[in-house]
């Protein structure tokens, strides 16, 4: 018999019970429908998270103390004549020193407790800041220590609701600030605490806090970040009396970091996530084949009468077996196709909506995840396929003339 | 080596049993049986004499338990499952009591479906053919129609248009007109006779019914597994003077 004949068959006998072929192929739609869109939104939400640490953090380093036994107290180990050195580095610029204020902040009868920055204006730079009204600070702020402060977009509205916050005073902590500025919202979901801090001048954080350390700094690298990254991790140790060849991370007393480094800490999670539903794509297809066996098997029984009755007109075995391992090949095939286009259509759909609310998510669809949802079902169908194939090729002829 | 002149079919002292676990049911003994090109011969005896089962070991439907069957002169003996299977898309054909059509499917797809597994007839020549036989039994105009849209009389002869197609070397009859009513027996029976009659076809009709089996030339009555007579012997011996004694 000829491929194609038998392609024919196993196409009629499946056209010919729709619905029968439909409950069928349900758990292969369902098991690959839910992979594909599983895959494809995490593969969108990845992309999503990607970009915004892109926009929002391109060539950013941030250099934070570390140090295992000081955990549990103010880690102290960045000096301010460690932010001039680091700023004296030709590979970087834009190098702003922070340190974090914990203080309540009032207005009239509001009162919040967001973060506090005393940082430079550097630090608005380097997080692609923007302001909205009033200035940001400036040298002279720092230089004399006054008590100003600039406001993200969410506490700005917080504290002050419709009203204008330029000029007026608030309190942080026991001391009073006049706002001379007001920052635009970055309008995005991931980078939301970015719209809610109070920034003052790092000078008269200090005098306020009494700290003299660093809690971080930020800037931007100029060339290759890799190299930067090296310079400011050689210029420190070099600074701090620590010898550490290897690039052992339990030996420094800080650690610099860039968002391309975050980037990476994504990248693996989602790699986790898709190592997780690779599994239970698995699990989803063998519940799905095993469904295809059992119908396959019925179908073998019922129709009997059929096979025996292509037996006495000529079919061989592997006439029978081909033809049978081809419709449920030809169904797992069909219902990973319908699973893909379901499950990428949910996919789309979930990326649409989030879009709304989250700021642009787009679309990825994982054609490696596509070619293996195929595969598998292939296999799905020839595994499951083959022991109901091989019942019916072993049918004699007889059953048919039989059969009543 | 066949001469010429070997029969289609001989058997020698064919014996037949079903074993189902460890019971032997016999129910052919010493069947010896010629069968020449041309004949249309008539199996007669009543249910249980073990007609079917003789029908199917001569259709290559089923393999003797001893003796030997020969086909045109060779042994048939040991052929396996594909051998038999090719035999079958080849040689012989069956028109079953039930009519065995495939449901939902056209006239014309049930009559080409042996042809689906001839191993030398083209498929560029397969509606050709099909159609050829499906205008011999008459059913030219419902060759797109379903199998289960029509009366049993014309799906009995698709069933014959589809035995015919392959242009088989013999073809069996197992009770066909058993599940019709008289006047479409009568049409099945017609349609059968014009293959022996006009296109020379050896046929071999498996039949009760005294009536039907009245259309062969030839009447063969089994009784509990045993061939109790034989009209073509009957003949030629009563033609030797001795008949009455048979
Ligand atoms: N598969 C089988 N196993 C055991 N006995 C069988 C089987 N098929 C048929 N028989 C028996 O063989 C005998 C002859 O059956 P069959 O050839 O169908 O007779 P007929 O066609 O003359 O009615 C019957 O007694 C029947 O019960
Ligand atoms: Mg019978």
């Amino acid at each position: 018999m000829l491929l194609s004949d038998t392609l024919a068959t196993a196409y009629r006998a499946i056209s010919t019970h729709r619905m029968r072929s439909l409950l069928t192929m349900l758990g292969i739609i369902i098991g690959v429908g839910s992979v594909v869109l599983m895959v494809s939104v995490g593969r969108s939400f990845e992309r999503y998270v990607l970009d915004q640490i892109e926009a929002f953090s391109s060539n950013l380093i941030e250099i934070y103390p570390t140090g295992f036994e000081k955990f549990g107290r103010t880690l102290d180990s960045l000096t301010y004549s460690d932010y001039e050195a680091v700023s004296r580095l030709s590979t970087v610029e834009s190098v702003a020193p922070a340190i974090f204020v914990t203080e309540k902040v009032q207005y009239g009868t509001e009162e919040i407790s967001p973060f506090i920055f005393g940082t430079s204006s550097n630090f608005f730079h380097n997080y692609g800041q923007k302001l909205a009204s009033g200035r940001l600070l400036t040298e002279a702020d720092e230089k004399s220590a006054r008590s100003v402060a600039v406001l993200a977009h969410q506490t700005a509205i917080d504290l002050f609701g419709q009203r204008d916050p330029i000029g007026e005073s608030i309190r942080v902590g026991s001391r009073s600030y006049t706002v001379v500025g007001v920052l635009e919202s970055l309008g995005s979901a991931l980078m939301q605490d970015m719209d809610t801090p109070v920034y003052i001048p790092f000078t008269t954080a200090r005098a306020a806090t009494g700290q003299k350390e660093l809690s971080y700094m930020s800037m931007k690298s100029k060339g290759d970040i890799d190299l930067t990254i090296a310079d400011i991790n050689s210029l420190l140790r070099q600074r701090h009396g620590i010898v550490n060849p290897d690039g052992d991370p339990d030996k420094d007393d800080f650690r610099a970091r860039s968002a391309e480094q975050a980037a990476e800490i994504v990248g693996q999670v989602t790699l986790g996530l898709t190592v997780f539903i690779g599994l239970i794509a698995g699990v989803s297809l063998v519940v799905g084949g095993i469904g295809i066996m059992n119908i396959m098997l019925v179908s073998v029984t019922e129709r009997t009468k059929e096979i025996g009755l292509r037996k006495a007109v000529g079919a061989r075995k592997h006439d029978i077996l081909l033809q049978f391992l081809l419709e449920s090949v030809t169904l797992t095939l069909l219902g990973g196709i319908i699973g893909i286009v379901g499950g990428a259509a949910l996919g789309m759909l979930v990326a649409a909506v989030a879009s709304k609310f989250i700021g642009t998510v787009p679309f990825v669809l994982s054609i490696p995840a596509l070619i293996a949802a195929i595969l598998m079902a292939l296999v799905t169908g020839l595994v499951f396929g083959i022991y109901p194939a091989k019942k019916a090729a072993e049918l004699s002829p007889m059953a048919a003339i039989r059969w009543n | 080596m066949p001469s010429k002149k070997a029969p289609l079919i001989e058997t020698i002292d064919l014996c037949k049993s079903y074993f189902n676990e460890e019971l032997e049911t016999p129910v052919l003994f010493d069947i010896n049986l010629t069968i020449q090109e041309g004949e249309f011969l008539s199996i007669m005896g009543p249910s249980g004499s073990g007609k079917s089962t003789l029908m199917h070991i001569l259709g290559f439907l089923d393999n003797p338990t001893s003796g030997k069957f020969l086909f045109r002169g060779d042994r048939t003996k040991s052929l396996n499952d594909d051998e038999l299977a090719r035999i079958r898309a080849t040689r012989v054909s069956f028109v079953f009591q039930a009519f065995n059509l495939l449901p939902r499917t056209s006239v014309l797809d049930n009559v080409m479906l042996p042809l689906l597994y001839h191993p030398t007839i083209p498929a560029s020549e397969r509606v050709e053919r099909a159609m050829h036989a499906i205008a011999t039994v008459g059913l030219t105009e419902r060759a797109t129609y379903f199998t289960n849209q029509l009366s049993g009389g014309q799906q009995q002869r698709v069933a014959i248009a589809r035995a015919l197609v392959t242009e088989p070397d013999i073809i069996f009859a197992d009770e066909p007109t058993g599940n019709l009513d008289s006047t479409s027996g009568i049409q099945v029976m017609d349609a059968l006779q014009q293959l022996h009659d006009d296109m020379g076809r050896t046929i071999v009709l498996v039949t009760h019914e005294e009536a039907t089996a009245r259309h062969a030339e030839r009447i063969i009555h089994l009784k509990d597994g045993r061939i109790a007579s034989d009209s073509k012997k009957f003949k030629r011996v009563r033609s030797n003077g001795k008949g009455k004694l048979k």
